[in-house]
């Protein structure tokens, strides 16, 4: 439940942020901006499908997590990092190719880390984690 | 690794739900299960075995 919550808020953060980035943006929109907001939107809508998964399961008296989530979640944690290693060495390659604002490039680094955790946690959670 | 789950829940009239309230995880767990497409720990085997009154060995087959 206290778990939820905690999702619940920082859900609600990133929208907050978003929609104050949306407002200084002053409708000026490019391309990349359009797809950091399509992330954003994919990444709190999946952060808010977990948490209301995690409240569903605590309402029917069902344990929040148990052996099999926490197995998803640390295969999840350990494959996104991994991957993450190499977005970021393609994020330095592309940066150094690309006339890129630094801060457009740590950006596009964290949405990314957010969108592969996310791919990773789909994948897993329904094709199940078997001990190969 | 496959497992007798389905059958002997069917056997015991047991619902995936109450299955999973007597072994103290989510439905979801018993539904990867049954599809052979989670591999319990030691302490879930044993537990889903003694609901079944029956060995580990007897639930779970090792290829």
């Amino acid at each position: 439940m206290k778990k939820a919550v905690i999702i619940f808020i920082v859900a609600a953060l990133v929208i907050a942020a978003a929609i104050l980035w949306l407002m200084s943006s002053s409708g000026n929109f490019k391309p990349s901006d359009i797809t950091s907001y399509a992330v954003i939107i994919l990444v709190v809508g999946f952060a808010l499908f977990i948490g209301f998964k995690k409240l569903s399961s605590a309402r029917k008296g069902e344990p929040v997590e148990d052996e099999m989530s926490k197995k998803v979640m640390r295969k999840t944690a350990a494959y996104s990092y991994y991957i993450s290693l190499y977005l970021w060495l393609a994020l330095m390659y592309i940066s150094d190719k690309v006339d890129y604002e630094v801060h457009t490039v740590i950006g596009a680094g964290i949405l990314g880390m957010a969108l592969v955790f996310t791919i990773c946690w789909l994948v897993f959670n329904f094709r199940g984690v078997r001990n190969e | 690794m496959n497992n007798r789950i389905k059958e002997l829940r069917a056997r015991y009239n047991l619902t995936q739900d109450d299955l999973a309230k007597r072994v103290n995880v989510r439905r979801e767990t018993i539904v990867f299960l049954e599809k052979n497409k989670y591999n319990p720990s030691l302490k879930l085997a044993h537990d889903i075995a003694s609901v079944f009154e029956s060995r580990i060995e007897d639930v779970f087959i090792f290829d």
